[in-house]
């Protein structure tokens, strides 16, 4: 059997730092040694991932396009390398905002890092995943070690019963989705995508093909927690140790938005008028009860749970505005762009946002907005970046986060159609609501007084650790840049939409 | 046979499942449930699989995936319910409410 | 957005929901409640429990069924393998053999981390008796 080894290249190294982590675990030396491993390995599989991007304009590289490995079920393309990327680029931030914290506290350490590179690998093996199988195996790879990670400060209640929260939604979600995808193998006798979307041509009208697509997509509505399957997201986010949640809003849910996807452009693009009515019912709800929701919020760690609800509603509105049955290949091609672009943009600043959290956090321990009063007094560095993050988030123009809600906006309204119209008004008037409490906390942290009741001496704190310090200058460099060149994710995008057309 | 007895039986332990998950309050038994959804999604693939002729098996593959996962599911869920029992000295998932909306 | 393709989803959620309501409103209709303390003891017979059992399994025994029920379980993908044994040749067992190094390397993780140790507690105070005892046979000799 002849196997591409360039192609797995990156999975393979990332395995391999795996079983280096769990080894180093063992030896007597410091825990420390295991980030550094874990780190090591992120930066050595990406480099593979370079290689095979760049791969015509390289010697040693025999240039193949689109490599297919595995009778169709496993694809290296342009869409599972740029993902392949932002996977191994959120998970080697999340080990940097983890650094600090671990250390701060009696942890594991090892079997974190362990859990997290397994995890990250899962997402790496998703991204290429052109099966049934495939995709199944990688998403429980993402979602399975999280698990444990969201119940990681062993002795808080709180983190507790975020994990069992998660663990229990978490299992039944995908009982739900695998019963989808029985059903789907059932109707089509098919496992990998493009012989789905062949064999369905005939069969659209099935009514147990109809039942398969729309459990399979209930079960990544769980995963992406677009409401109304987001009731663990928030309490989640909040009891799980803050590294862990920027992990999972980034990385887990981008796994999710990934499956949804390749499924819905490539495995059941003949059936776009039923995914289409689906997400857009999601898209319409997952923003205006996300951002509802997140005005009366008054912790931040949890304002940026129910922010990320709502962030997802913004992704899935060209999912939605694709349901105009007279849209062309080029505009589902723009929609697919759009979520696409959205998705690495959100990677960067929310990432950024929770390393601002971890590091107000470290300094004032909590995350209560009534304390956090006054920071730009005693810590004007990380309030400046506070405002960034979230101002990017609410989508204001120079920064990153504004290219992201244009292209939104711009696909739902070049489709047009009634439907998409409408959710496009749907978007911007979230978008509205979304800037408010955005807002509320910048101005908190910008123009309220310091509150009576923090001591002097924790205004002047402990400083911030150097991996931490990394961390931030890397998204707030990205988010900055990004704004003013949107060109470069641009790009990016549209190298993605590959598959979107191809038949 | 035909598939139709299967897809019978696969949606009844299917909906066994569910009714345990939204019912027990032990979280040991939502585990147990869950694991009967899982069970009635591999009698569906298997069946598929058998109706179908398939060629390469993808159902039968599926379904030692799926069994596989399972595994490391139940193992991840004993312990977290090991953590929340040595915590809190029970398993309910109805006492979990410390965050509210 | 064509409705009618929603039809056997509405439909299938319809006789859902309409089974539930129409059993439930049934038993809460024909129901006779009529609790009375002997009914609403765990047991209806037998010695009445004063308390609520104390203990349980001890956690010991779900840490092994977990390592059991993961290690046990990989075993159905050398099942996958063995069925087609002759077909893969060598490069089949190869694969197989690194899917086994693996889980040779869990088994190693989990035998350090103490995970397989049994009572450790009762051992180490087996020990040090034993130690003691020792030194004092020892003692007892010198002096002898």
């Amino acid at each position: 059997m002849n196997i591409d080894y360039h192609a797995l290249a990156p999975e393979i190294i990332l395995a391999l730092t795996v079983v280096a982590v769990l080894v180093v675990d063992l030896l007597p030396v410091e825990k420390f040694w295991t980030a550094v491993v874990g780190l090591g390995g992120l930066f050595l599989s990406f480099i593979p991932v370079l290689t095979l991007g760049f791969c015509e304009s390289l010697e040693f590289c025999d240039d193949t396009g689109v490599r297919v490995l595995f009778g169709d079920s496993y694809v290296v393309d342009t869409f599972s390398l740029v993902l392949k990327g932002v996977f191994l680029g959120g998970a080697f931030i999340s080990i940097l905002l983890s650094v600090g914290y671990l250390e701060s506290d009696r942890f594991w350490q090892g079997e974190y890092y362990f859990l997290l590179l397994s995890s990250a690998l899962g997402a790496v093996v998703l991204a290429s995943s052109r099966d049934l199988i495939t995709l199944f195996v990688g998403l429980e790879l993402v979602t399975g070690p999280t698990f444990l990670m969201a119940g990681w400060r062993k002795g808080d209640a709180r983190s507790n019963e975020a994990a069992l929260k998660f663990f229990i939604i978490g299992v039944i979600s995908a009982a739900i989705l695998l019963f989808g995808m029985s059903l789907v193998y059932g109707v089509t006798g098919e496992t990998t995508f493009t012989g789905i979307r062949l064999a369905s041509a005939g069969i659209v009208d099935q009514p147990l093909f109809t039942m398969g697509v729309v459990f399979t997509l209930l079960g990544f509505a769980f995963k992406v927690s677009a409401v109304p399957f987001h009731f663990w997201t928030p309490d989640t986010y909040e009891g799980a140790p803050t590294p862990v949640t920027a992990y999972l809003s980034v990385v887990s849910k981008a796994a999710g938005f990934v499956g949804l996807l390749v499924l819905c452009y490539l495995a059941f693009a003949e059936l776009r008028n039923i995914w289409g009515a689906a997400l857009w019912i999601l898209a319409a709800l997952s923003m205006t009860v996300g951002n509802l929701i997140a005005l009366k919020q008054t912790n931040v760690v949890r304002l940026l749970g129910y922010s990320s609800i709502a962030q997802g509603g913004f992704m899935l509105v060209p999912f939605g505005a694709a349901v105009t049955a007279g849209a062309s290949p080029a505009q589902l091609e723009d929609a697919f762009f759009a979520t696409v672009t959205y998705l690495l943009i959100y990677a960067f600043m929310n990432l950024g946002a929770f390393a601002v959290v971890i590091a107000v956090r470290n300094r004032l321990v909590t995350a209560e907005m009534d304390a956090w009063g006054g920071l730009y007094n005693y810590a004007p560095g990380l309030a400046t970046m506070l405002a960034i993050f979230f101002l990017s988030l609410a989508g204001v123009p120079p920064l990153a986060g504004w290219f992201a809600k244009l292209v939104m906006f711009r696909s739902a309204l070049s489709i047009g159609g009634g439907w998409a119209i409408a959710l496009a008004v749907i978007a911007v008037l979230n978008a509205v609501i979304g800037f408010a409490y955005y807002a509320k906390v910048v101005k908190a942290a910008w123009f309220d007084p310091i509150p009576e009741a923090i001591p002097a001496d924790e205004l002047r704190g402990r400083s911030i650790v150097p991996s931490l310090q990394f961390a931030l200058g890397l998204t707030v460099v990205a988010v900055v840049l990004l704004g003013f060149f949107p060109d470069v994710i641009a790009r990016l995008g549209d190298l993605t939409t590959g598959f979107v057309s191809g038949f | 046979m035909t598939i139709v007895q299967f897809l019978v039986l696969g949606a009844a332990m299917f909906s066994f499942g569910v009714y345990g998950v939204l019912t027990r309050r032990n979280a040991v038994l939502v585990l147990l449930s869950v694991e009967l959804m899982l069970a009635a999604v591999n009698i569906n693939l298997v069946a598929f699989d058998r109706f179908l002729a398939d060629q390469l098996a993808g159902g039968q593959v599926f379904a030692l995936f799926v069994i596989a996962v399972a595994a490391a599911e139940v193992g991840i869920g004993l312990a977290i319910v090991l953590l929340i029992f040595r915590n809190r000295r029970n398993a309910n998932v109805d006492d979990l409410d410390l965050m509210k909306l | 957005m064509t409705l009618a393709d929603y039809l056997p989803i509405v439909l299938m959620a319809a006789v859902g929901i309409g089974f539930a309501a129409v059993s439930l409103w049934l038993s809460w209709r024909l129901a006779v409640n009529n609790p009375t303390p002997e009914k609403l003891a765990p047991y209806e017979c037998g010695i009445v429990p004063l308390q609520e059992p104390v203990e349980r399994f001890p956690v010991k025994f779900y840490l092994v069924a977990m390592l059991f029920v993961i290690f046990d379980v990989e075993i159905i993908f050398l099942f996958a393998w063995a069925v087609r044994f002759e077909q893969h040749g060598w490069a089949g067992v190869a694969a197989v053999g690194i899917f086994v190094a693996l889980l040779i390397e869990t088994l190693i993780y989990v035998w350090k981390r103490g995970a397989l140790d049994w009572n450790v507690a009762r051992r180490e105070r087996y020990r040090t008796v034993v130690a003691e005892r020792l030194e004092e046979s020892q003692r007892v000799g010198e002096a002898a």
